[in-house]
């Protein structure tokens, strides 16, 4: 946005935002695009791609799979019938004691419930049986209740303005995209897949080249593989027990001349060479018709499944209908016409071996245009549609059952038998485990959702943009983890977890879009008008002219055209007129010599500004128009000057940074560079300076860091919840930390920083804090923690009890807290061991009672809840929620709220994946001061700069430094120099010098200790901090003596159940080694689990002691004259025991020691 | 203990002198004592701070600690503080710390009735002491700001929000917690001395000179309108940055200037946080500081003098 140094209008500043008067005061010549970035995002939003399609699903996708699906019939008497005509969703409610009761997502968040819609169809039913029948037409009937994505457009937050949404009780910085299912909220992950319908030439495990198609319709879906094994070619499709020699697959579909397969593979003699000894192999087997190749692929050691079917049905025909319906199931085969099959399996053929004889031609799975991203409306969809069919088949059966028996009493009434909660139960089940199970499509995708990380509000938005892999983590390629050039602007460079799913689990870049399937039979009819010539006017030989493109729509072949670059640009002409979809993609792919125009769904997608001859079509008076309210961002879409391009689309293209870069061949140029990041790596300020693992880093830990949620934070009732007291925004800001919010929602501080060596107890990235500065607020945190009770109901009648709390005896003491309705009063300290909720539960729940309400006093047992938390830790009852939940079952959610200071330990990070401990925390007056009496709030050692080379860190001091002396917020977004969304280093120091600091930032300090000036000059300026989650408190642990597993009687395990600190195996080897034989038996049993055992020097087995005669004694020589008596590790008498049981005598051999 | 000396008689020259700030010279002395000076002021120069907080209603959105932690930054007048007993020291209340000698109650009654935000300010605190209140921070001086003054906002109240609570304030010292420090900002620096070569610098042309003056981050130097000479305009405003010296050097003419710093003499800006006038944190900063001494001279022949100061004990009794 161009400021110039000399900082006009200081004043304005402050009031930062997206001040349109205040932009429009800085543009120069050069037209600046930047304010299309935050228009984009309030036309798109920032969760624009689950909530597009989910929108999608829910208006389109939900009618389709009705539609298809439309009726259920009667196998018996098929005048029997239901039919659905129409399917819309409701608006959020539930039905509660036969009351509708509307919803919002708050009020499913506070009381365990779905945020779900009822799904209302109208339906055409029969009535009566036998003859009798009347149709009935029945109009909103639900169906079931589909679990609703906050925000999207059957949401009520849909279009909510920002105080509709506080009295809803809905933060307005919330994004959306997720479900409330039973309270908890839930994201789909967006899943990376390969595209579906495409070819991809790739080598397998043995190295050969193969074609593959997973191929994916609304029926089924199916991998087809075609590959070069022995020089033959071989199709693979699983319904075949083994590969099919391809020119078998071709006669059975009617290429019964070898001629016309070669001709359609291309007259190139290196082609027929390759694929001879295919034809060859073929005439071996004696294959000369269709009919023979079909009886061929149906004979037993081809077909994979027998054919069960009753009648003796016609040969060749289950071959048939294999190859017409699973084999390339993409490909539409229309009256047995395998003509378009045939060219498709050549063109695939072709394809392959093109790679053999050129390497280069091989396909890169990693690519990103390979690549679909399948998100929740898809997942849904998919969901659903076995969902009703499961139901539609339910009541199908349901009315046969009823229909074949031979005498009924009422009338049989069809739209009776729809089972509205299998669909309901079934969504809400997926959504709440995460687990995919479509048994049609033998599906069975596991961790599909996850809880919305609610750690901080950065964190929650990284969640929606994540991308989780298909591929299972664990294997040892380096290919998908690389950062691929073709991800540029479209996922986040940056961005990436560390350890075993890095590079695999990615995140969407700022910009980017995820389209949703769009009707193909319009661009379809458009392409034939615009001069595609139909392949089934084609001969095979006329397939691969040199002078003709293939064109593909989703990968399907249309035909091919003579001049591709005039159709391709006469396709983009019609998409940017807006006559075809936006999201339609047109690339020309010179090398394979084809147009591949694609709709379909799952593409990543960026918007560009498109340049005639290197000139932008954006002008200045556009941009004008812009900040007067008058375009928005649509309107530059619907006006031809910007597209959406997808990663295949961009090959085509040129693409200029910024305009001044721009040649004549240019034919795009970047809206802002900054967007090529994600939501994360956007607050980092200067990440062009750092090195790049530093920047990946802060990802994850921006992830952790303490701050401020939501609005409605207090309001919530998480079950951790992690809160700064005094939150701030960062005086160095980027332009994506205004557009996100983060500037409203921070989680960290401006910390005056110095770099330099203090006390020794900063060693290895430790920091030494103020401990005036931490007096005043400085890390101040609240930790609120989730306790909950249900006044449970049980199914005879009775129900728990909360009663009076005893305000004398041996419990009062405990019991102080509680107020007179039994539960623990807000604003009441708790400590350790106090009872939280006085309640009590029927001895008897099962077998019924007589009175169930008035059972007496003896008939409760006592089952109250004791608050368990560290030992001297002061923490409040903060409040106390009370509410139904959807058993009809009170239930009271406690939050316990704790605040800390920071202390010796809890982890803390700048902005620049710089992390380190408190190591300790001196005194204000024993802290460096400079002349103008300014003290650092915490110490850096310097060793955290060379070998890290985060330089944006020392930007950010220096920038914040001017930022506190001018008072404006400088900016460092990402390679922001050029366009000015970055002060650079040279406009920072002469700030910086005219309020009278060093240009290098680097002050003049003297020692608090001694007085004396410090020999150096330190470079000291504010940085913001960030305090992570990682605090001592939850981590300490030391046992004494304490708690032991029953079995092994060994010491318990973890924290958690203030476990004992084991002595490993390494940690033995070490002792053994030096000798410490004592110090062994001390840690390994005495501390352990020692035992006393009664051991028989005759047969060697373990006897007992019997403590009546005080003897031990042998029951194995029914005696006690041999018997010893020794120390044993319990584990080792257990292990002697269980060997017994499996019939092994160990035996114990004594000598005297 | 007979020899040298090491007797001076330090001098202080006070420049400048306003309630919440002061400026003065520390002549003839040491490192040593400045930073004394400097350290009692910030961390044991005792304050009246709110240490107690009974929260009787809070439906304000704050939650008690919050609102307890802001009450205790609260800075309080604390002219008193010196003769307070510290609770601890308190022989009258039997150490719960609520007596009227060691200890000033306030009480804080707000509950919102309009639907317009009300800001709960320092000024809503009643105090039983009228000693003992609330730094007034209203400016007489700037008259024509015409928003009045309400103190430092403690929460915001919304319309039925409610805040009632006790509160008590006790002496302390910074060393415990920073609310009991009085000090905003106590610094001193060492007066540089600046001498400039003159002849030296007639050799530079007077292009070259502006450059030199204004190598200086801060105006340090300046340039005779008439004679075209370079002056030292303000010696304090050098913050010991070397870049005139560097300047100097990279004009081929080191010594041209020259600067040193005088260690026997400090230029010391005191600004408090309302709880004292800065005149009397001086005054009362030395008085601690007289008795810190007198405490370590007092016990100059007992046991435990030993122990507490080791050889420095044994050294003042004259061993």
């Amino acid at each position: 946005m161009g400021y110039d140094s000399t900082m006009s209008n200081t004043t304005e500043d402050s009031n930062q935002g997206i001040d349109k008067q205040h932009l429009a005061s800085h543009i120069k010549n050069l037209v600046d695009k930047y304010q299309l970035v935050p228009e984009f995002l309030k036309v798109r939003g920032l969760v624009k791609q689950h909530l597009d399609s989910f929108n999608y699903f829910v208006r389109t996708e939900i009618k389709k799979i009705v539609r298809a699906n439309q009726e259920i019939r009667s196998t018996l008497d098929p005048n029997i019938y239901l039919r659905y005509r129409d399917v819309h969703i409701g608006e959020p409610s539930m039905v509660f004691d036969a009351v509708t009761e509307k919803l919002s997502p708050q009020k499913c968040r506070l009381s365990d419930r779905t945020y779900a819609a009822p799904i209302y169809v109208t339906i055409d039913y029969t009535t009566g049986s036998h003859g009798q029948t009347s149709v009935s037409t029945k109009k909103n009937v639900i169906i079931g209740r589909m679990p609703i994505m906050l925000r999207s457009s059957c949401c009520v937050l849909y279009g909510k303005d920002e105080d509709e949404l506080a009295r809803l009780g809905e933060c307005p910085l919330d994004p959306g995209g997720y479900f409330v299912i039973k309270g908890t909220e839930k994201v789909i992950l967006i899943q990376e897949q390969l595209s579906k319908n495409r070819i991809i030439i790739d080598t397998d495990k043995k190295g050969s080249v193969q074609a593959s198609v997973t191929s994916s319709t609304e029926k089924t879906k199916s991998k087809t593989i075609i590959k070069m094994e022995k020089e033959k070619v071989y199709l693979e499709l699983n319904m075949f027990k083994t590969k099919v020699p391809i020119m078998v697959v071709m006669k059975a579909m009617g290429m019964e001349s070898d001629q016309e397969v070669v001709q359609m593979i291309g007259r190139d003699p290196r082609f027929s060479a390759l694929l001879l000894p295919s034809i060859e192999e073929c005439a071996d087997l004696k294959l000369y018709t269709q009919q023979q190749a079909l009886e061929f692929l149906e004979s037993d050691k081809m077909l994979k499944m027998p054919s069960y079917s009753t009648g003796p049905i016609e040969k060749g025909a289950r071959a048939l209908s294999i190859l017409r319906d699973i084999f390339l199931a993409n490909v539409p085969v229309h009256q047995h016409n395998f003509r378009k099959k045939c060219i498709y399996v050549a063109v695939m053929m072709r394809r392959m071996m093109e790679a053999i004889l050129n390497k280069d031609a091989m396909d890169d799975k990693d690519y990103v245009g390979n690549k679909r991203l399948e998100l929740s409306g898809q997942l849904l969809s998919l969901l659903f549609e076995d969902l009703f069919k499961t139901m539609n088949d339910e009541a199908r059966r349901t009315i046969d059952t009823l229909l074949a028996r031979p005498s009924r009493s009422s009338r049989l009434d069809i739209s009776q038998y729809i089972i509205k909660d299998s669909i309901t139960m079934g969504l809400e089940r997926t959504l709440s485990t995460g687990n995919w199970d479509v048994k049609r499509f033998r599906m069975h995708r596991k961790g599909m959702t996850q809880v919305v990380a609610r750690l901080s509000y950065i964190g929650s938005l990284g969640h929606m943009t994540k991308i989780s892999p298909q591929f299972e983590k664990s294997r040892k390629v380096s290919g998908p983890r690389a950062l691929q050039p073709s991800q540029f602007g479209m996922l986040c460079p940056c961005d990436t977890p560390e350890g075993e799913a890095c590079g695999l689990v990615k995140n969407l870049a700022l910009m980017t879009h995820v389209t949703t399937d769009e009707d193909e039979r319009p661009i379809m009819s458009l392409c034939y008008c615009l001069g595609v010539e139909d392949l089934e006017q084609l001969s095979p030989e006329e397939l691969h002219m040199p002078t003709s493109y293939l064109i593909t729509l989703n990968g399907l072949i249309l035909g091919k055209h003579k001049s591709p670059q005039r159709f391709a640009n006469a396709m983009r002409r019609l998409r940017r007129a807006g006559k075809v979809g936006e999201f339609v993609s047109i690339f020309v792919n010179e090398k394979q010599r084809c147009v591949y125009i694609a709709s379909d769904g799952g593409r990543v997608c960026r918007p560009l500004v498109i340049a005639d001859k290197g000139v932008s079509r954006i002008k200045e008076h556009h941009m004008s128009e812009l900040r007067d309210g008058v375009r928005d961002f649509d309107s530059f879409l619907k006006d031809g000057l910007i597209e959406y391009l997808d990663v295949n689309e961009e090959n085509n293209t040129l693409i200029a940074l910024y305009e001044k870069e721009a040649t004549p061949e240019t034919t795009h140029i970047e809206i802002e560079p900054f967007t090529i990041l994600g939501v994360c790596a956007g607050l980092i300020p200067y990440p062009h300076h750092n090195q790049s693992p530093r920047n990946t880093y802060q990802c994850a830990m921006g992830k952790q860091a303490m701050g401020n949620i939501a609005y409605n934070q207090l309001n919530r009732m998480d079950g951790l919840l992690y809160l700064l007291v005094y939150p701030q925004r960062p005086l160095l800001t980027t332009r994506t930390i205004e557009l996100v919010g983060y500037d409203k929602l921070g989680a960290g501080q401006n910390a005056t920083v110095a770099v330099m060596s203090y006390s020794g107890y900063d060693i290895e990235d430790a920091i030494v804090m103020n401990k005036s500065s931490l007096d005043r607020g400085f890390g101040r945190c609240i930790v609120m923690k989730k306790y909950s009770a249900i006044c449970q109901k049980y199914e005879n009648g009775t129900s728990d009890r909360i009663i009076k709390p005893q305000r004398q005896g041996p419990e009062a003491d405990r019991m102080q807290i509680l107020d007179d309705d039994g539960m623990a009063a807000p604003g009441e300290t708790i400590r350790n061991h106090d009872i939280y909720i006085n309640k009590e539960s029927p001895t008897v729940t099962r077998t019924p009672v007589t009175s169930p309400m008035g059972l007496p006093d003896s008939a409760y047992k006592s089952s109250k809840q004791t608050y368990k938390g560290p030992e001297g830790e002061t923490a409040v009852v903060d409040r106390v929620a009370l509410y139904s939940d959807r058993n009809n079952n009170l239930s009271i959610k406690f939050m316990i709220r704790h605040t800390r200071r920071p202390e010796l330990g809890d982890k803390f990070s700048s902005r620049h994946g710089q992390k380190g401990v408190c190591g300790t925390i001196v005194q204000q007056e024993d802290f460096p001061f400079s002349e103008r009496g300014i003290c650092p709030d915490l110490i850096m050692n310097p060793h955290g700069f060379p070998s890290r080379m985060t330089v944006g860190k020392m930007i950010e001091l220096l920038g914040s430094k001017a930022g506190v002396s001018c008072g404006r917020f400088h900016y460092g977004s990402a390679f922001g120099e050029p366009s000015g969304h970055a002060d650079t280093v040279d406009a920072i120091s002469e700030t910086l010098v005219k309020h009278g600091f060093s240009y290098n930032g680097k002050d003049f300090i003297y020692s608090g200790i001694t007085g004396m000036p410090l020999q150096a000059y330190i470079f000291m300026g504010p940085i913001y901090y960030q305090k992570l989650k990682h605090m001592v408190v939850d981590k300490m642990h030391a046992r004494g003596s304490g708690p032991r597993v029953m079995m092994t009687r060994q010491p318990t395990e973890g924290r958690s159940r203030n476990g004992g600190l084991r002595v490993g195996e390494m940690e033995r080897d070490c002792l053994i080694a030096y000798g410490a034989s004592m110090l062994i038996y001390e840690r390994l049993m005495i501390s352990s689990d020692p035992f006393e055992v009664q051991v028989c020097r005759k047969c060697g087995l373990l006897g007992y002691y019997n403590y009546k005669l005080k003897t031990g004694i042998c029951s194995m020589c029914k005696n006690g004259e041999n018997i010893s008596t020794m120390k044993l590790p319990y584990a080792c008498k257990l292990l002697f025991q269980e060997l017994q049981s499996m019939n092994i005598v160990p035996r114990l051999k004594l000598a005297e020691a | 203990m007979e020899g040298a000396s090491y007797q001076r008689f330090p001098k202080i020259k006070i420049r400048e002198v306003k309630d919440d700030f002061m400026k003065f010279e520390l002549r003839d002395t040491d490192a040593s004592i400045a930073n004394a000076l400097r350290r009692i002021m910030i961390a044991e120069v005792p304050t009246i701070a709110i240490d107690l907080v009974e929260i009787e209603v809070n439906s304000s959105v704050l939650n008690d600690e919050f609102i307890s932690h802001r009450l205790g930054l609260v800075p309080l007048t604390s002219e008193r503080a010196m003769s307070m007993r510290f609770s601890r020291d308190c022989d009258a209340c039997d150490g719960d710390g609520q007596c009227e000698y060691c200890s000033v109650e306030f009480y804080l009654r707000v509950k919102c009735l309009s639907d317009q935000t009300l800001d709960v300010t320092s000024k809503d605190l009643l105090s039983s002491d009228h000693t003992v209140v609330p730094v007034d921070y209203s400016d007489a001086s700037s008259s024509f700001d015409n928003t009045p003054n309400k103190g430092i906002i403690i929460v915001k109240l919304r319309r039925g929000q409610e805040l009632r609570l006790r509160a008590i304030a006790r002496k302390g010292i910074g060393k415990d917690h920073a609310k009991w420090s009085p000090a905003a900002t106590v610094t001193f620096m060492y007066e540089p001395e600046i001498y400039i070569n003159e002849d030296m610098m007639e050799s530079l042309s007077l292009e070259e000179k502006t450059e030199l003056v204004e190598s200086s981050p801060t105006k340090v130097f300046g340039i005779d309108p008439e004679n075209k000479q370079v002056i030292v305009v303000d010696p304090e405003a050098y913050t010991y940055d070397d870049e005139v010296l560097k300047k100097a050097e990279a004009m081929g003419k080191p010594g041209v200037v020259e600067i040193h710093a005088r260690e026997d003499s400090f230029i010391f800006t005191v600004e408090t946080t309302g709880a004292v006038k800065a005149s009397q944190l001086v005054l009362n900063a030395i008085e601690v500081l007289k008795q810190k001494l007198d405490a370590v001279r007092l016990s100059d022949d007992t046991v435990e003098a030993d122990d507490q100061f080791g050889e420095l004990g044994a050294h003042m009794r004259g061993g």
